[in-house]
C-alpha cells in the first residue's frame, strides 16, 4: 500500500516515461516540450548561479563593480571562510534554528491537520479560514505587528506577562538578547509556515481510507496507534516533502531576521546566514566573499536535501 | 552528460561576454544640454517638495529637458547605488550621497571630475570638511549638499526642579545627567549601539576612529585617548540612560515629550539632530489626522545646548549631511552640469537655509535664520567632525561594525579587548 501510494504520488512521470515507446517519432516530442523550461531555468538561475561560482573565486570589491578588473584568487575566499570563527557561529547559529522551527513547524502543523479530521464542519471551516489568512498575510505587514507584539515599553507580550503575579516583565526587551531574539524569531515563522505544513498533511490524511481505519479498530488498534501506525505511514511522503521544504526555507529565512534586525540589533551575534551574506554583499561590499558564503550555502541545503532524494531513489528502485 | 557540460560552458562563456560588457560601459556624451531629460535621486525626505518643485522648473526652463527626481530610502540606498551608478543604463544623472559615503564611491571611480567647474559652484566658500571627503588627489568629484548638526535638547523644568544648570563642561554634562536617572526616566537617553551620537565623546577626548598611516587607513580605537572617550561614553551609558544596549537608531524625541500614559517624558535630556525640534513640545491632537499628535514647543519646558567640550566651549560632534556628485557612467554630463549649476545658485542656497538645512555654501548660512535653533546649529556645526575618509568606511557603515562594538562597550564589555578587536575588523575593510 505504502509502496503504490508513493509512486503515484510522487515518481508518476518517469513511471510513464519508462513505459516502452510505441513509435521511435514520439520519442523526441518530450524532449522539445522540455527545453522552453529548461532554457528558462538556465537562463532565470543558472546565469546568477554561474555568476555567482566564478565571482566567488574572485576578489570583488566596489572598486571591481566600477569597473577594475577582478583578479582571480583561486579559493583563496573559501579558505578565509573556512577559517573563520564567526562564519562557523552562524552556520551553527542557523542550523540550530533550521532544524528546530522546521521540528516545531511540522509537529504543530500535523496536530493541526489531525484536528482538522476529528471536529465538526464549522470548527473545522474557522480553523482552515483563520489559517488562510495567516498564510495569505504579506511578510512585511505581518512582521510589524510581531514585533509590536514584543514591543519593549507598549507590547502587548509584556503588558500580559507582567500581569502574572511575580513575573517582572516590564520592559523586558526581547530583542536585546540572541536567545529571545531567535525564539520570537522563531514563533514568527513557525507561526508563518503552519498554515502550509497543515492544509499539506491534511490533504494527506483525506486520503487514508476509512475501511483501513475502521479494519484497524476493529483489530483493537487505540487512536494513538491508529496514528502512529497506520496513518503515518500512509501519509509519510507527503510529511517527507514538507519537512524537506520547511528545512530549506528555515535555513534560507531572511526577511523575518533583517526586519527584527531593524527593531532590534544588528549585531554580528544575531546574524543567521541570509543576512550574514546581505552584510557582507550590500554591506561590506565583499561580493567575493558573499559569494562563496552564498555557494557554501547552497552545498548545504543540497546535503540537507540528500536524505529526500535518497529515500526517491530507493523507493524508486523498489517499485 | 556531455550536454550538460556544454550548457554549463556556454552559460560560463556568456556570463564572462556579459560582465565584459558592463565594464567597458564608457558612456557616449552628449555635449549640449539642451533638451536632455535627467534623473536625480534624493536620498529620504531631508529635501522638501518646494525645493524639488524648484528644480525641476528651474532645470525646465534653463535646458527645456525633463528633471525627475527619485527619492531612495537612506537604509538601503548603498546598496541600491553600488548596483545602478555603474551602470549606464541605469544609473542616475546626478544623486545625494551621505557625506560618510564620498569616500568610497569617489575612490572606486563612480563620479564625474568637477575641478574644471568648482570655482563657478562656490570654491573656497564651500564647507571644507565635507568638499575634503569628496576629493581624490587633489580633483574634486562630490560635493557639499548640506549639513545638519547634532545639540541638545532638554527639559527646562526637570533640570530646575532638580537644582541643575546648563553644564559648561563634558565632565559637568555627565554628572548632570547621571545625577538626574530614575527607574522610570533616562537622565540622558542615547542608545547603547547608537555611535553617530556616541562618538562625541571620542571626538571630545582628543581621539578618533581611524586614521591614515603612510598610505594605508588603520583603525584607531586602542589609541589612548579614544580609550578614554569610550570609557567615558561607557560610564555615561550605564549611568544615565535606559535605553537597551542593542538601540541603534532610535527617535528620542519620543522619549523627551510627555508620555501619554504617565504624562511624564522617559527622558531628561537627548541628543538629536537639529530638524528634531519640530517633532518636541506639547503634544495635541493632529486636526487634519485623529491617529497622530502634534508638537508645539513650549519654551517653559524645553529648552536647547550645544554639547560642551571636555575644556569647556564646544564638543566636537558628528557632522550629518549629505554630498552631491554626478555619475560617471552618466550619458548626459551636460545637463546634470546645468542642474549643479541651480543647485549651488544664491536662490537655492538661500532656500535651504530657509528650511533648517545647512546650506553647502557658506555665504548663505545666515539665511538658517537667528532663533535657538539656528545659533545652535550654526554653533554645533562650526566644531563638528566627520568621519574619517577612507575608501572602504561605507563598507564599515555597511557592515554594522561601529553598532556591534558601541554596543558591546555599552554591555559593560572591557574596553581595551573590544578595541583592539574591532580595531583589526576595521582594518580589514577601511582600504
Amino acid at each position: 500500500m505504502t509502496a503504490t501510494i508513493t509512486t503515484d504520488a510522487v515518481t508518476t512521470a518517469p513511471g510513464r516515461a519508462s513505459k516502452p515507446p510505441r513509435r521511435r517519432r514520439g520519442r523526441s516530442v518530450p524532449h522539445l516540450l522540455l527545453i522552453p523550461a529548461v532554457l528558462i531555468l538556465l537562463v532565470g538561475m543558472g546565469y546568477p548561479l554561474v555568476w555567482q561560482a566564478v565571482t566567488s573565486l574572485q576578489e570583488f570589491g566596489i572598486a571591481q563593480q566600477f569597473g577594475k578588473p577582478a583578479p582571480f584568487v583561486g579559493i583563496d575566499n573559501y579558505v578565509s571562510l573556512a577559517t573563520d570563527p564567526d562564519m562557523w557561529a552562524v552556520v551553527g547559529r542557523s542550523l540550530v534554528f533550521c532544524l528546530v522551527t522546521a521540528a516545531v513547524t511540522l509537529a504543530i502543523g500535523i496536530l493541526l491537520a489531525v484536528l482538522m479530521t476529528a471536529v465538526g464542519r464549522a470548527a473545522r471551516l474557522t480553523l482552515q479560514i483563520s489559517l488562510l489568512l495567516a498564510w495569505a498575510m504579506p511578510v512585511v505587514a505581518a512582521m510589524t505587528v510581531w514585533i509590536w507584539l514584543f514591543d519593549r515599553r507598549r507590547g502587548v507580550v509584556n503588558y500580559l506577562l507582567d500581569m502574572i503575579p511575580g513575573v517582572d516583565m516590564n520592559r523586558f526587551s526581547w530583542l536585546s538578547n540572541p536567545l529571545t531574539f531567535f525564539l520570537v524569531a522563531s514563533i514568527i515563522v513557525v507561526w508563518m509556515s503552519v498554515p502550509f505544513v497543515a492544509f499539506s498533511v491534511y490533504a494527506g490524511l483525506t486520503q487514508v481510507s476509512d475501511e483501513v481505519l475502521e479494519a484497524a479498530q476493529l483489530d483493537g488498534a487505540s487512536g494513538w496507534q491508529r496514528l502512529r501506525f497506520v496513518i503515518m505511514p500512509m501519509i509519510r511522503p507527503v510529511i517527507a516533502i514538507v519537512l524537506l521544504l520547511q528545512l530549506i526555507w528555515d535555513l534560507r529565512v531572511f526577511t523575518q531576521i533583517t526586519m527584527l534586525q531593524d527593531a532590534g540589533s544588528k549585531a554580528g551575534e544575531f546574524d543567521l546566514l541570509g543576512t550574514y551574506i546581505y552584510k557582507l554583499g550590500a554591506g561590506a561590499q565583499d561580493f567575493g566573499m558573499a559569494s562563496a558564503v552564498s555557494i557554501f550555502v547552497l552545498a548545504l541545503t543540497l546535503a540537507i536535501s540528500w536524505f529526500y532524494v535518497r529515500s526517491l531513489l530507493k523507493e524508486d528502485a523498489q517499485s | 552528460m556531455k550536454r550538460k557540460y556544454a550548457a554549463a560552458a556556454f552559460a560560463t562563456a556568456a556570463a564572462l561576454v556579459l560582465a565584459g560588457c558592463s565594464s567597458t560601459g564608457d558612456a557616449a556624451q552628449n555635449e549640449s544640454a539642451d533638451g536632455q531629460d535627467i534623473t536625480l535621486w534624493l536620498m529620504g525626505g531631508d529635501t522638501p517638495d518646494t525645493l524639488r518643485t524648484y528644480l525641476q522648473d528651474e532645470y525646465e526652463q534653463a535646458t527645456g529637458g525633463t528633471l525627475t527626481i527619485e527619492e531612495q530610502g537612506w537604509g538601503d540606498a548603498v546598496a541600491k547605488l553600488t548596483t545602478a551608478l555603474p551602470d549606464a543604463a541605469n544609473t542616475p544623472d546626478v544623486t545625494e550621497i551621505g557625506n560618510t559615503w564620498a569616500p568610497t564611491f569617489t575612490n572606486a571611480g563612480a563620479f564625474t571630475d568637477l575641478s574644471d567647474m568648482y570655482d563657478e559652484l562656490g570654491g573656497d566658500k564651500l564647507l571644507p570638511s565635507f568638499v575634503e571627503v569628496g576629493d581624490v588627489d587633489g580633483a574634486h568629484y562630490a560635493l557639499p549638499y548640506y549639513f545638519g548638526s547634532r545639540y541638545n535638547f532638554y527639559r527646562k523644568d526637570i533640570w530646575e526642579a532638580a537644582g541643575k544648570t546648563v553644564p559648561t563642561t563634558l565632565a559637568e554634562f555627565d554628572e548632570t545627567v547621571k545625577s538626574l536617572r530614575t527607574d522610570a526616566q533616562s537622565g540622558f537617553y542615547i542608545g547603547g549601539s547608537d555611535w553617530r551620537n556616541g562618538i562625541s565623546w571620542i571626538f571630545a577626548n582628543g581621539g578618533d576612529l581611524a586614521k591614515k598611516d603612510g598610505d594605508k587607513w588603520v583603525g584607531t580605537l586602542s589609541d589612548p585617548k579614544t580609550i578614554a572617550g569610550l570609557e567615558e561614553f561607557q560610564s555615561l551609558f550605564e549611568g544615565a540612560s535606559n535605553a537597551p544596549v542593542t538601540e541603534f537608531d532610535s527617535t528620542p524625541w519620543v522619549n523627551i515629550n510627555d508620555n501619554e500614559a504617565t504624562g511624564k517624558p522617559e527622558a531628561a535630556t537627548i541628543i538629536a539632530p537639529g530638524w528634531a525640534h519640530w517633532s518636541i513640545g506639547d503634544l495635541a491632537p493632529d486636526p487634519k489626522d485623529a491617529t497622530k499628535t502634534v508638537a508645539t514647543w513650549n519654551d517653559d519646558k524645553f529648552g536647547t545646548f550645544v554639547l560642551p567640550g571636555v575644556d569647556g566651549g564646544v564638543a566636537p560632534v558628528f557632522a550629518g549631511g549629505s554630498n552631491i556628485a554626478i555619475s560617471a557612467a552618466s550619458k548626459n554630463q551636460a545637463g546634470a552640469k546645468e542642474l549643479m549649476k541651480i543647485i549651488f545658485s544664491p536662490e537655492y542656497q538661500q532656500m535651504l537655509g530657509e528650511n533648517g538645512l545647512g546650506p553647502a555654501n557658506l555665504d548663505y548660512a545666515s539665511s538658517l535664520g537667528d532663533d535657538q535653533f539656528a545659533k545652535a546649529l550654526i554653533e554645533s556645526a562650526a566644531g563638528s567632525k566627520l568621519t574619517p575618509a577612507a575608501p572602504g568606511w561605507a563598507a564599515v557603515e555597511g557592515a554594522g561594525i561601529l553598532e556591534e562594538f558601541f554596543g558591546k562597550v555599552s554591555a559593560g564589555g572591557d574596553v581595551a579587548d573590544l578595541a583592539k578587536e574591532y580595531d583589526a575588523k576595521l582594518d580589514e575593510l577601511l582600504n
